[in-house]
């Protein structure tokens, strides 16, 4: 079959004689084999099937007919018809060669109604929609859920003041923090800074009047008085939320240093130097007549200016 | 808006002929006209997708290790806003999934669409088969409670004993003598990371050799018929399969909701008052072990390893063993009787197992 | 010339148009079921059930309607005017009904009957053969399954049969030959498939399923509805504190206070003794 196909331009003669030439080739989409050729003759083109072809030679093609019945076959309306490669038919392009040009197969008839591809078209989009669209809520919700976990108001036990020797002097407290974390019931070593302030450095700490600590309605849950010496800064850099460190600088004296990005505080917690937007963050503090200190494990946002608690 | 889409359009048709791509992917003339009956591949990729989306997003809560496990499902289930509910999807949804396979490999043999040019797609789609019921042993342990961990425990027993690889393949998948940690570690792993690429690859194989050798088409119609009815891939037929998928959603979703995942308690070496039992679609093979017949060893090697295997073996031959080219099941009593005689068989075995409960109590 | 109606078993034209039309209804019937479901009613009892039959019906008329016109002009070459679904629906739905009746009566009976008597034949045979558990479960399983599966199919198939001759009958009464080609016949069909305004269709198909979603998203339990009997386990609760700001923030101001008088008592105390040795320093 492959050795002797009809090729586009191929002469195309009759039993009286040559006609014209062949302009398209036309396939069967079930059987996979040449149904008609498209003959070119007198300015119209004719479509042949391919039971009306007695031999097929290199470069011209034998009709059964006469040419005067040429005319007779129908005319070639190229709009029922897609080439090879707007379509997927498989082994087609392997059983059938045309060269050069392309193949014809027929348009399917149920698909050349635009009105009804479109209906249809757009329902499988509304109906993929509709499929994810129930699931976006509940999904959301069930990725967001721990993200926006009540905040913990609970006082924890740092130390004790006996700790700090000097005043005015950043001291290290390191404690357990023990925690619900999903299932699992966690211990993690935490720190913060407490200093015992001298009058004049606490007056820096609240030159705007006693802190307020809220819940995330809005309720206040506890406020530092100024009458208190002792105060606590949480041990998170407002920069970036690395740990700092009780240091001393060549010109400075002795600050807090954060080693990530080198913001440095004083003792008030003001920034010096370096990139931090805010002073250091002051924690809920109350210390028992035993000098037990607590506090509220609070946690802003870093890198604001503002406080913005997030636990 | 459309001059923007239109321009992106046609930013990637330049660079990779996305013209063509697409006609190749949605105009394949479908002869006979599209078809419900040919749904059940896509409604598999579709479960496969979904048990993909809420399998990851369990994932997000579930921890795999033998102490959190049962913990962190019931936390799913009882804390996370909707877990109980997508983690109840994912649960019917490997269901559906077995369901599904089942209707497909019934479909493609009762249509004789196994047949030439189609046996590679016929042997990879059995691949596919075997790796459905892998996902589905494997994720049976996860939420680590009485019925996972004996479900499991029994599965490897039968395993073990399959003649010179069992022992290897058990250890292999308890990750030691008995079961632990590591065998919660392997199924998790085989489970998320194993058998979701062998399934991608596997599909992507099926679905490329699908379309190289072109679906088969109604075993019946004369050449007119067919070409009256032909329509194209797109939309057509991606109507019917989008239809159906969305039907599946529906049926998984109501099924989560009339009977949502409840854990049982937490595994232990003691089974308590529970009975061990296997996933419902593994329950004709339980049930067929406890026939005398399958006593001993070697009636347990006959039982869950020589006839299981000889069956899938014979499935794997069937389209050389079967070279009439004779598609039409009613021509075909041998096939339409065994098909009948094998799933009567997993039914009325079914059904014995869930009658056999009876007794146990 | 013989009506094509009568080229086809009854049997097996009742299955065709009742196959195809349960499942172009089967999605409908699905979400209105999943609502309910949604909601906590269930729709196999009650008013659950009810509802479900009552949406059930005008989705079945219109389903046996588009299947059975396919159908008719498809494989008999007849067109048929008027209400063809309500036409045939009412007549399957009573005969239905009333076959439904019969197989739940016949069925039972023979899967009593037949349980009986498996039952009986099984306790002589063990006294000879000893049959073990699980066997006997399949047996006994078979014996009375298997007759009771044939009488209702033969249940079924009477009923196909009766509506398929009420179909043939409805055929043979109301429909025309249709003198249009195969290819025409094929292309009518396909265009009931498309409404008539497909643009406006298409809208109010996605209005009413996202009223469905939104309604799905507030009936659905956010928390399980089916909790575990020993949840949440007995240590997790210890952990779980309730923080009351105001009951806080009092007795708080309360330890405060005391800590202040405290601090002030010490300070005294400091003072005092630095006035008492000002000399030591």
């Amino acid at each position: 079959m492959a050795s002797a196909q009809p090729k586009i331009k191929s002469k195309v003669r009759c039993l009286d004689g040559e006609v014209g030439e062949i302009v398209h080739v036309i396939a069967d989409p079930i059987s996979l084999e040449i149904s008609h050729i498209v003959v070119r003759a007198n300015g119209t083109q004719r479509q042949v099937p391919a039971s009306a072809i007695a031999a097929v030679r290199d470069d011209s093609v034998e009709l059964l007919c006469n040419a005067a019945q040429i005319a007779g076959y129908p005319e070639h309306k190229p709009d029922d018809f897609l080439t090879s490669k707007q379509v997927e038919i498989p082994h087609l392009e392997n059983k059938v060669h045309v060269e050069p040009g392309d193949l014809l197969v027929p348009f399917p008839v149920l698909e050349k109604s635009c009105p009804r591809r479109n209906f249809f078209a757009g329902f499988i989009h509304v109906i993929g929609a509709l499929i994810a669209l129930p699931l976006a809520w509940p999904v959301l919700r069930f990725i967001t859920k721990p993200m926006y976990a009540p905040y913990d108001n609970h006082w924890i036990k740092i130390g004790n003041v006996s700790k700090i020797k000097t005043e005015d002097v950043g001291v290290q407290y390191i404690f357990k923090k023990a925690f619900t974390d999903s299932v699992l019931q966690r211990e993690e070593d935490k720190n913060h800074w407490v200093i015992k302030a001298t009058p004049e450095v606490l007056k820096k700490i609240y030159k705007h009047g006693d802190i307020s600590f809220t819940d995330e309605k809005g309720e206040v849950i506890w406020v530092n008085k100024q009458t208190v010496p002792y105060v606590a800064f949480a041990g998170k850099c407002p920069h970036l939320g690395c740990g700092y460190k009780w240091r001393s600088h060549k010109t400075l004296g002795q600050v807090f240093l954060c080693p990530c990005h080198l913001s440095i505080y004083d003792n008030t917690g003001k920034v010096l130097d370096g990139p931090a937007p805010r002073p250091l963050d002051v924690l809920p503090i109350k210390v028992s007549a035993t000098g037990d200190i607590e506090i509220i494990d609070v946690e802003y946002k870093a890198g604001k200016s503002e406080l913005v608690r997030i636990a | 808006m459309n001059a923007l889409l239109q321009k992106v359009y046609d930013f990637v048709d330049e660079r990779i002929d996305l013209k063509t791509l697409e006609a190749k992917m949605m105009k394949e003339p479908i002869k006979g006209g599209s078809r419900w009956a040919y749904v059940f591949g896509s409604v598999l990729l579709f479960i496969f997708i979904m048990q993909a989306v809420t399998g990851v997003l369990l994932m997000f809560y579930y921890i795999p290790s033998a102490d959190h496990a049962y913990a962190s499902t019931q936390f799913i289930i009882h804390e996370v806003d909707y877990g109980w509910f997508i983690l109840s999807y994912h649960f019917w949804g490997s269901s559906a999934m077995v369901v599904m396979v089942f209707a497909h490999m019934s479909q493609v043999f009762l249509w004789g669409a196994y047949k030439t040019p189609r046996e590679m797609i016929w042997l990879v789609g059995l691949a596919l088969f075997g790796i459905v019921m892998a996902f589905g042993f494997t994720g049976y342990l996860l939420p680590w409670d009485q019925r996972a961990y004996w479900a499991t425990t029994v599965g490897v027993e039968i395993m073990d004993k399959t003649p010179v690889v069992g022992d290897f393949l058990a250890r292999f998948l308890k990750g030691g003598p008995t079961p632990g940690q590591m065998t919660l570690s392997r199924f998790f792993v085989i489970h998320v990371m194993v058998l979701p690429g062998a399934l991608m690859g596997l599909a992507g194989l099926h679905l490329f050799l699908f379309r190289s050798a072109g679906p088969a088409g109604p075993f019946r119609g004369t050449p007119e018929e067919l070409k009256a009815k032909t329509d194209f891939f797109f939309p057509r037929q991606v109507w019917k399969d989008i239809v159906a998928m969305a039907a599946v959603f529906l049926t998984i979703c109501s099924l989560a909701l009339i009977e949502p995942v409840v854990l049982l308690e937490e595994a232990k070496p003691d089974p308590g008052d529970y009975h061990p039992e296997p996933e419902w679609y593994f329950l004709f093979l339980f049930q067929l072990l406890r026939w005398k017949i399958f006593a001993g060893e070697f009636g347990q090697f006959l039982g869950a390893t020589a006839i299981p295997a000889a069956f899938m073996l014979l499935l794997a031959a069937l389209p050389f063993i079967d070279r009439s080219p004779e598609r039409n099941i009613f021509k075909r009593p041998i096939a339409l009787l065994s098909w009948t005689v094998v799933m009567i068989g997993i039914l009325v075995l079914t059904v014995s197992a869930i009658i056999n409960r009876e007794f146990l109590d | 010339m013989s009506h094509p109606a009568t080229a086809i078993s009854s049997v097996k034209l009742a299955w065709a148009l009742s196959w195809a039309a349960f499942w172009t209804g089967f999605p409908f019937k699905v979400i209105v079921a999943l609502l309910l479901l949604a909601a906590q009613v269930h729709p196999w009892e009650g008013t659950g059930l009810i509802t479900l039959l009552m949406v059930s019906a005008p989705i079945d008329i219109w389903a046996l309607g588009l299947t059975a016109r396919t159908f008719f002009l498809e494989r008999m070459g007849i067109e048929v005017r008027g209400p063809v679904g309500i036409g045939l629906w009412w007549q399957g739905a009573v005969l239905g009904a009333g076959m439904l009746g019969v197989a739940y009566y016949a069925v039972g009976t023979t899967a009593a009957l037949c349980k009986k008597a498996a039952e009986a034949t099984l306790g002589v045979v063990k006294k000879v053969i000893p049959i073990p558990v699980a066997e006997q479960i399949t047996i006994e399983l078979l014996m009375w399954a298997v007759p009771a599966t044939i009488v209702l199919i033969m249940c079924l198939l009477i009923w196909l049969k009766l509506f398929g001759w009420r179909i043939k009958r409805f055929v043979v009464a109301s429909g025309q030959t249709s003198s249009a080609g195969l290819q025409e016949r094929v292309r009518e069909w396909d265009a009931w498939r498309v409404p008539a305004d497909s643009v406006l269709m298409l809208i109010s198909f996605t209005a009413v399923a996202v009223l469905l979603t939104v309604a799905f998203w507030v009936l659905l339990p956010v928390t399980t509805p089916h909790r575990h009997p020993d949840y949440p386990p007995p240590q997790a609760d210890a952990v779980k504190k309730k923080v009351k700001p105001e009951e806080l923030l009092k007795k708080t101001e309360g330890t405060l206070a005391k800590a202040e008088a405290v601090l002030g008592s010490l300070e005294e105390e400091k003072a005092k003794e630095k006035k008492g040795k000002p000399k030591g320093k």
